[in-house]
């Protein structure tokens, strides 16, 4: 399989991937081959059911969003190709200083975290999406009420122009003191 | 100035611990210990104990039973606390003084401090070590230059001193025994259970990096060049192999005592924190290893080692090491099982919790495993279940006792070392302990150096240089190396005497040297500080998010991260363990509804705290402080004007928000709600306890409702009695009216008049039962009625009962209802109107006037703030009856914030009628305000005063 990838890979769309995301060569052809792997048809581009083949994000309770912000982020519909899922992934490269990118940044990160919530695209967290996202994090097993209630408390905790909505600046001055770079990297084999 | 003070601490901290010395001296029974304490040849031996024991026996001829319980302490000694705490010498002149004192016969007046004198001195090294602690937070700048830990460790000495000269013995307070099972023991339960666990498991690779490889390089390093030193013939001596690598093994450990003392104090950033008190915790497995490796080895003789001891040194790592930390998994899910059933004595608790890690410590200790492996990791386990089961009041019990314990033996351990330092076995010498610090330091750093380096290959974030260097200054060195150091027989290893002194040097190094200028290196260095805060809604619930998320992206790309198996473990966690352990188990998210009751818990305390008037009355009432919350979030949520009003003071009624009434008003609101919440609420007298249950601490019980109610009882008494005496000196004055509301003045209708009267002879008879002073409430007249109406609810129970009730109030709770049961009956025949108008709303007592108004009959619609709290109307309201005539009509329960936002536009526009001064035909109803009533209002603002007093 691995052999299989390399070859499809050709050196020009390795250097455009690279300039886009910063990914190292290296970097780029693992990625590729599991890639590869996760698209079961061999299409050269992956459909949501090859997301959702993957068990540990089928019981994921946010798996869902996920996968919906990938193809989200790419702006097709149902088809997600290497380029387009290395430029997501790029979002979670650790941060270094000597090397700038707009998509790892930690406003980059932090637009990632914000479209999770942000379904209709309207660069607003409104009360329904939070809860949505609530009702699939805490589970089933707690009162509609309470939940309407920690949303209600979020967002009024965040929410500084007073539209109870949180939009993304009002998102980003929320998260302030996290350590958004930290928590929102994954340290990629090379 | 405070300076000075401290000093007086001192002193008396130490004139405390003569006399306990004086007195164990007079007392001619001087405490002998178990043979660890022996470290060396004490001159105070078993000896003197046991002759001098007979004198006790003597002393006590008639009870033989207590000349057994007398000997008893005696011989458990070596495994007491504070053992030995005092070794006195004994005394010939004073022991002969006093032998030839008691006689025989029946004494009036005996000392016989051998009884007493084993716990005697322990609290009293207690007191004095916690006075100690007192004395230096008198003095800011010496607590601000110096860490905790040096200070204790000088009044440790100055006391060593002190005894010393004072009875030129071996002074041994701090014993190994003492040490791991007492002192010890507390001080990991409280780092384990307060663990950051998610910081924790984050940098637990790094953590066991250092623990596991740092801890053995050191000790080989250590060891080796000392030897290496000591073949050259500097030290004077010779110091065989195997020694060397022992006293290495034991000094090579960080010490996780005196790394929390100075690196509480120094704040810096959490991951540096995590790392050094992380690895000082689980190094503790490794040196218990090397140690016992080598002690053995050191007892078989080098000549008779054989590599299969070596392998089984290593083999005993892995079983100490994992079986240290099983056995304190295993206790930690049974202390979580446990209390998943105290649900119905919660007192018990905390005893749990404490009782159930100290046994996973034993338990590991039985084994020869690392207690303090097991325990920390029964600390981390539990405490995620445990939370889940205990009351919230256990957990403040158990954070408290826990940190009290920590800290009384840190304080205790720091001071006994400082005691210990001062002796005679000393054995100096220079090159040795020189050069045992400089490998201490350059070897850690070395260390620390190549490890960060292996550790940033895997790590997302890396250690930078300073964070390197903190991590290799941080490694302080303390008494669990000195509890080690004592433990080693002087028999088998000859230069004993010298490793306990190298050893106290370098604790002394570490702590002194590096604990004092850590702290300005750290500011110098600029490491990143802690910035501790509470997580807000957004961050947690957010960073939930990303956990998921991370967790999602490390499936898609198909490699096990950390978040992946906190991921895997969160699902089996929540799908078999957690319904196992915890009774209510009700959310996967547990975090999220914690931060969102903490949160909401402290919103209601700001509130409290700025509406301090209001929270000085219903303080310490769970119902009341629901219902200040709601309003607080219900304005908050309606993103009114409405603040400024909360600010303003104490107006708690939601149905305000668009009704600006005078500050009269909302006093005289405010006084009817406290007393609708305090006074009526308490009243349930079917529910008070009769049989008196000490350990019962139910919330119920903790509400604290009879004690309220009795000052509230008191405050309305005195409150009566100021009205009376106003009343004297004002009568027929002209009263200041700017501040009211253009009330009409009316005439008090006789009927009206009537009824308070007939009510308040009743509330007479009540008080003057307790007080004796009916004579005077006679001259109250209505407005004193108005009050103690609602007040006086031992006699009235409901205000609305007794305006019309029958002359005989009968203090049985059945014939109350039966009351109400008539008066609603009666009120139902009465035409209503639909709703009450704000100033209602505001001051329901003033609907009692309305009576008057013959086409205006008002119901009583607005309920007091209980209402809606179902568990009290159901069985404790006397008048449920009544509401549930309401739900008749109206088959929902009603709120207190439905009537309100019902009745909102109403307030509306009877307020607009005032401000009008041309009041419509409906404004009636708000007009009808006897004089009285507002004269009361301002007596109710009076009072208000010396309530909040």
């Amino acid at each position: 399989m691995g052999n299989h990838s390399s070859l499809l890979l050709r050196e020009e769309e390795i250097e455009t991937i690279q300039q886009e995301t910063g990914f190292t060569p290296n970097q780029i052809e693992r990625l590729y081959s599991r890639f590869t792997s996760l698209d079961k048809g061999d299409n050269g581009f992956l459909c949501r059911e090859d997301f959702h083949r993957i068990p540990e994000l089928a019981i994921n309770p946010l798996g869902d969003r996920i996968v919906n912000a990938f193809f989200c982020e790419s702006g097709s519909e149902d088809q997600l190709n290497f380029r387009q899922f290395m430029k997501v992934l790029a979002h979670f490269r650790p941060v270094k200083k000597d090397k700038e990118n707009k998509l790892n940044s930690r406003e980059g990160k932090l637009r990632f975290a914000f479209q999770m919530y942000d379904t209709d695209n309207d660069e607003q967290i409104s009360k329904e999406e939070l809860l949505g996202v609530l009702q699939m994090m805490v589970g089933d097993n707690i009162s509609e009420e309470q939940l309407v209630s920690i949303a209600e408390r979020t967002i009024v905790e965040a929410d500084k122009d007073g539209d109870q909505m949180i939009s993304f600046q009002e998102f980003c001055t929320a998260l302030e003191r996290t350590d958004v770079e930290q928590k929102m990297s994954i340290r990629f084999l090379n | 100035m405070s300076i000075t003070r401290t000093l007086v601490f001192f002193v008396l901290c130490v004139a405390a611990s003569e006399l306990a010395t004086n007195i164990a001296a007079l007392s001619e029974v001087p405490l002998h210990g178990h043979s660890t304490i022996q470290y060396v040849d004490n001159p105070v031996g078993s000896s003197p104990g046991v002759v001098t024991l007979p004198s006790a026996v003597h002393h006590a001829e008639d009870r033989s039973g207590l000349a057994d319980a007398v000997s008893s302490p005696s011989v458990s000694t070596g495994d007491h606390p504070v053992d030995g705490g005092v070794h006195p010498p004994v005394d010939p002149g004073t022991a002969g003084g006093h032998g030839g004192g008691h006689g025989e016969g029946i004494h009036v007046f005996t000392a016989e401090f051998a009884r007493v004198e084993i716990p005697f001195i322990i609290s009293l090294w207690i007191f004095c070590a916690s006075l100690a602690k007192i004395g230096f937070h008198m003095a800011p700048k010496l607590s601000s230059i110096f860490p905790e830990s040096c200070l204790l460790i000088v009044v440790g000495i100055v006391i060593g001193l002190l005894l010393f000269h004072t009875n030129s013995a071996g002074v041994s307070p701090l014993t190994p025994t003492t040490f791991f099972f007492y002192m010890l023991p507390p001080i990991i339960l409280d780092a384990g259970y307060f663990m950051p666990n998610r910081l924790f498991f984050d940098h637990l690779g790094t953590i066991l990096l250092f623990a596991v490889l740092g801890t053995i390089w050191n000790t080989v390093s250590i060891g080796l060049a000392l030897w290496g030193c000591g073949l050259t013939g500097l030290y004077g001596f010779e110091l065989p192999l195997l020694d060397t690598f022992l006293f290495s093994a034991l000094i090579s450990a960080v010490d996780p005592v005196a790394v929390l003392a100075v690196f509480e104090e120094i704040h810096v950033n959490e991951i540096l924190y995590i790392v050094v008190f992380g690895e000082s915790l689980l190094n503790d497995a490794v040196t218990v290893v090397l140690y016992n490796m080598f002690d053995a080895y050191v007892g078989m003789g080098q000549e008779n080692i054989k590599y299969t001891d070596i392998l089984s040194g290593f083999a005993s790592f892995i079983v100490v090491a994992i079986g240290g930390t099983l056995i304190g998994i295993i206790w930690g899910f049974l202390t979580g099982f446990v209390t998943r059933f105290t649900n119905h004595v919660r007192v018990i608790e905390p005893i749990f919790i404490f009782v159930m890690s100290y046994l996973a410590y034993l338990n590991a200790e039985i084994f020869h495993m690392s207690g303090i492996l097991a325990i920390t990791f029964c600390g981390i386990t539990m405490k995620n279940y445990v939370e889940g089961n205990i009351s919230p009041k256990s957990h403040t019990t158990i954070k408290y006792a826990m940190k009290m314990l920590s800290s009384s033996s840190e304080t205790i351990i720091f001071m006994f070392l400082g005691v210990n330092t001062v002796n005679d076995q000393h054995d100096w010498n220079t090159a040795f302990i020189l050069l045992t610090i400089l490998f201490c330091s350059v070897f850690r750093a070395i260390g620390c150096i190549v490890l960060t380096e292996v550790a940033n290959r895997f790590r997302l974030h890396k250690l930078n240089h300073v964070e390197k260097f903190v991590m290799s200054y941080g490694g302080l060195r303390g008494a669990v190396a000195f509890a080690l150091v004592l433990l080693v027989d002087p028999n088998k290893v000859k230069k004993q005497p010298l490793f306990v002194t190298a050893t106290i040097s370098v604790v002394y190094f570490t702590v002194f040297f590096q604990g004092i200028t850590i702290k300005p290196l750290v500011k110098y260095l600029k490491v990143k500080r802690a910035n501790k805060f509470e997580k807000t809604m957004n961050e947690r619930l957010h960073e939930k998010l990303v956990d998921y998320t991370m967790a999602g992206m490390e499936d898609i790309l198909g490699h096990t991260g950390n978040l992946k198996i906190r991921d895997k473990f969160k699902q089996i966690d929540n799908k078999y363990i957690r319904p196992c352990l915890i009774r209510e188990h009700a959310a996967h998210e547990p975090k999220i509804l914690e931060t969102y009751s903490k949160l909401t818990m402290r919103d209601a305390m700001d509130f409290m705290r700025r509406n301090a008037t209001s929270s000085n009355l219903t303080g310490g009432n769970s119902e009341s402080m629901a219902v200040l919350f709601r309003n607080y979030t219900a304005n908050n949520l309606n993103g009114s004007a409405s603040m400024a009003q909360m600010d303003n003071g104490w107006n708690l009624d939601i149905g305000e928000l668009a009704y600006s009434p005078s500050a009269r008003d909302l006093s005289d609101a405010k006084v009817h709600h406290m007393l609708s919440e305090e006074l009526w609420k308490p009243y349930r007298r079917s529910s008070r306890r009769l049989s008196y249950s000490r350990h019962a601490v139910n919330d119920h019980d903790l509400s604290s409702s009879h004690h309220v109610n009795h000052n509230m009882h008191m405050h309305i008494r005195r409150m009566v009695s100021e009205t009376v005496r106003k009343q004297h000196s004002k009568q027929g004055g002209s009263r200041n009216s700017t501040k009211s509301v253009s009330f009409k003045p009316l005439k008090e209708n006789g009927l009206e008049k009537k009824l308070h009267d007939d009510y308040l002879h009743a509330v007479i008879k009540e008080v003057s039962e307790a007080e004796e002073r009916n004579t005077s409430l006679d001259n109250v007249g209505a407005q004193a009625a108005g009050s103690s109406e609602d007040l006086d609810g031992d006699g009235a129970g409901i205000t609305f009962i007794a305006r019309k009730a029958s002359t005989k109030l009968k203090r049985e709770e059945e014939d109350k209802k039966r009351l109400i049961t008539d008066q609603v009956e009666e009120d139902d025949g009465e035409a209503h109107p639909s709703t009450p108008t704000a100033a209602e709303m505001q001051l329901p007592w003033k609907r009692d006037d309305a009576d008057d108004m013959s086409t205006f009959a008002i119901k009583q619609s607005e309920f007091p703030l209980w209402v809606d709290n179902k568990e009290y109307n159901n069985y404790y309201s006397p008048t449920n009856t009544f509401l549930g005539e309401l739900d008749k009509k109206k088959s929902q329960h009603p709120s207190v914030i439905d009537i309100f936002t019902r009745e909102h536009r109403t307030a509306d526009l009877s307020e607009r009628g005032e401000n009008t001064l041309s009041p419509p035909t409906s404004f009636d109803v708000t007009v009808t305000i006897p004089e009285e009533i507002s004269k009361e209002d301002e007596e109710a603002e009076a009072n208000q005063k010396t309530f909040t007093k």
